[in-house]
């Protein structure tokens, strides 16, 4: 049963609006049908979860259809808000491999023998990206001779740069879900929790939290709930958590993950575990300062640049600067569309962010900021999602910002 | 001594009806509506024949044979004639032939799952015509 759409939902997307939005980019672009694989598309488009590698075949008007792995099938059609003449299977079976159903559908059912292709290509540092590999491109140029093909991705990018009510709304939720494990794994670690807890429980019991909250997936592939301790804080900005247990005299970084409806929670949180040394305690004042001097910066009109150079600066002035880890974002939006901020390919270097990218009002980003010093073995984490607005920002989690120090 | 029916004959196809009206009730067919064409190529004396096999409310209503262009058809099942008459004889297994290559389908793979069961059902009955091939 296909997911009804309801506008007075305050989470609602407009899906078939924004699948108009695509087919008016194409026509203007003179392409006849988008062939999308990326997971930011998927979940853009179809407004659901789509782990399994899929292909989402737009033409160029009326409803797209999924492609997705025969055991993810029926969900999908039950979950998306497509019917099950939209949501179809591949498998490996005779004229059901993934070529042949997709370019079966594409020559038989919407009767196009060529024309212009729009399919999506290029690179990442998000390794479930989606983009068609070589060998996927190759058999879909055979089997659909007839056409050109032509790299389309900045369709998607730019339509969905700048967030609707119903995706900011899911944004604020899956924030406050993240807030639940934070005030849930701080209860744990005080009055000597942590003793004996491990970086993987301290994870867990952010989890447990965020799930009776709403939250469905610490949603991040680099280990779902980032948690580090003690050396490990200062190894840089991917942490896995591990068996290590939480000893006193640590610094303590824990950056949970939620999802709800898509959307994606994600609080970096820090603490000292007491006791704390002066030169511990300077490092976490440092980090805390340059945190607020970057938020109280964000606004429409603010660049990657322009805020680096404030967190720099301010550094600087510290005499911290040889502990900040450039760079104070990474962009955000519904499940997959993670990273790279901007929409249009045309920064310096190719499929990464653009320094010179202008925000605007109701773009979204993650405010990310890491401090590192693994000579000391210390270092700290920030992450919050962020709405652009025109004179500032919208913090979303409201977890207050600090480093306690607890014991 | 019963009859024999040339396999793919209209004759052959009215005993195919009448088997699976009388062996297959409408909820064994889960009140499904739907129709299916199962195209022969490279059949003896060459040429395409097709078999339409059609169902309302799970009550079967057509058994249609034929040459050329089948009737339309929710599922398509494309294969060469000696591949679906081994199925027929029950000497090759329908999901062998379809994983194997031997046979492609055209339509909605997921809803054709969800039918796999009952034309394993119609194929049993079928096969229990007695046919010269």
């Amino acid at each position: 049963m296909p997911r009804t759409l309801d506008p007075r939902d305050p989470y609602y997307i407009d899906n078939p609006a924004r699948v108009n939005a695509i087919q008016r980019e194409m026509q203007k672009q003179g392409l006849d049908v988008y062939l999308g694989s990326r997971i930011r598309t998927l979940t853009w488009t179809l407004d659901a979860f789509i782990p399994w590698r899929s292909y989402v075949v737009i033409p160029a008007e009326g409803l797209p259809t999924l492609f997705t792995f025969v055991i993810d099938a029926t969900r999908l059609a039950d979950e998306s808000w497509l019917d099950e003449d939209h949501v179809r299977a591949y498998a490996p079976m005779g004229g059901m491999d993934q070529i042949s159903a997709v370019s079966d559908f594409i020559r038989d059912e919407l009767r196009l023998r060529k024309g212009r292709l729009g399919y999506e290509d290029g690179m990442a540092t998000y390794t479930a990206e989606g983009n068609l590999t070589h060998y996927e491109y190759t058999r879909f140029k055979e089997a659909l001779d007839g056409f050109e093909f032509i790299n389309a991705h900045e369709i998607v990018d730019s339509l969905s740069i700048i967030k609707d009510p119903g995706t900011i709304n899911r944004f604020r939720k899956a924030s406050l879900i993240v807030d639940e494990g934070h005030k849930a794994a701080r209860a744990a670690l005080e009055n000597g929790g942590f003793k004996g807890m491990t970086e993987a429980v301290i994870g867990g019991i952010g989890a447990l939290a965020m799930r009776r909250a709403g939250s469905v997936s610490e949603w991040n592939f680099a280990g779902l709930n980032e948690i580090s301790s003690g050396y490990r804080t200062g190894l840089g900005a991917c942490t896995p958590p591990t068996n290590r247990e939480i000893q006193a005299g640590d610094a303590l970084m824990l950056d949970f993950h939620a999802m709800f409806q898509l959307a994606l929670g994600d609080h970096s949180h820090n603490y000292l575990i007491a006791p704390a040394t002066p030169r511990q305690r300077w490092h976490a004042d440092n980090f805390v300062a340059l945190v607020q001097a970057v938020l109280a910066n964000y606004r429409a009109g603010a660049t990657p640049s322009t805020l680096a150079q404030v967190m720099m600066d301010l550094a600087e002035s510290r005499d911290c600067a040889d502990f900040v880890v450039p760079g104070c974002e990474h962009g955000i939006g519904l499940f997959g569309d993670e990273w790279r901020i901007g929409a249009k390919n045309d920064g310096p270097f190719p499929y990464w962010t653009d320094p010179d990218h202008a925000y605007q009002v109701d773009e979204m980003v993650i405010c990310a900021m890491q401090y590192a010093c693994p000579a000391e073995g210390i270092g700290f984490r920030y992450e919050n999602p962020l709405l652009i607005l025109k004179g500032g920002c919208e913090v979303m989690s409201k977890y207050p910002l600090a480093i306690e120090e607890i014991g | 001594m019963s009859e024999t029916f040339k396999y793919l004959s209209p004759e052959w196809a009215e005993e195919g009806l009448k088997r699976l009206k009388a062996q297959i009730p409408a909820e064994k067919m889960h009140n499904v509506t739907t129709s299916m064409s199962n195209i022969y190529t490279n059949c003896p004396g060459g040429g395409e024949r097709y078999l339409f096999i059609g169902t309302e409310q799970g009550m079967f209503t057509r058994v249609e044979v034929g040459e050329g262009e089948p009737p339309p058809a929710e599922f398509r099942i494309i294969g060469e004639y000696e591949t679906f008459a081994k199925i027929t004889r029950a000497e090759m297994g329908a999901q062998r032939a379809m994983m194997t290559g031997k046979l492609k389908l055209k339509g909605n793979m997921a809803k054709a799952l969800k039918l796999a069961a009952l034309a394993d059902r119609m194929n049993r009955v079928l096969s229990t015509i007695p046919a010269e091939y």
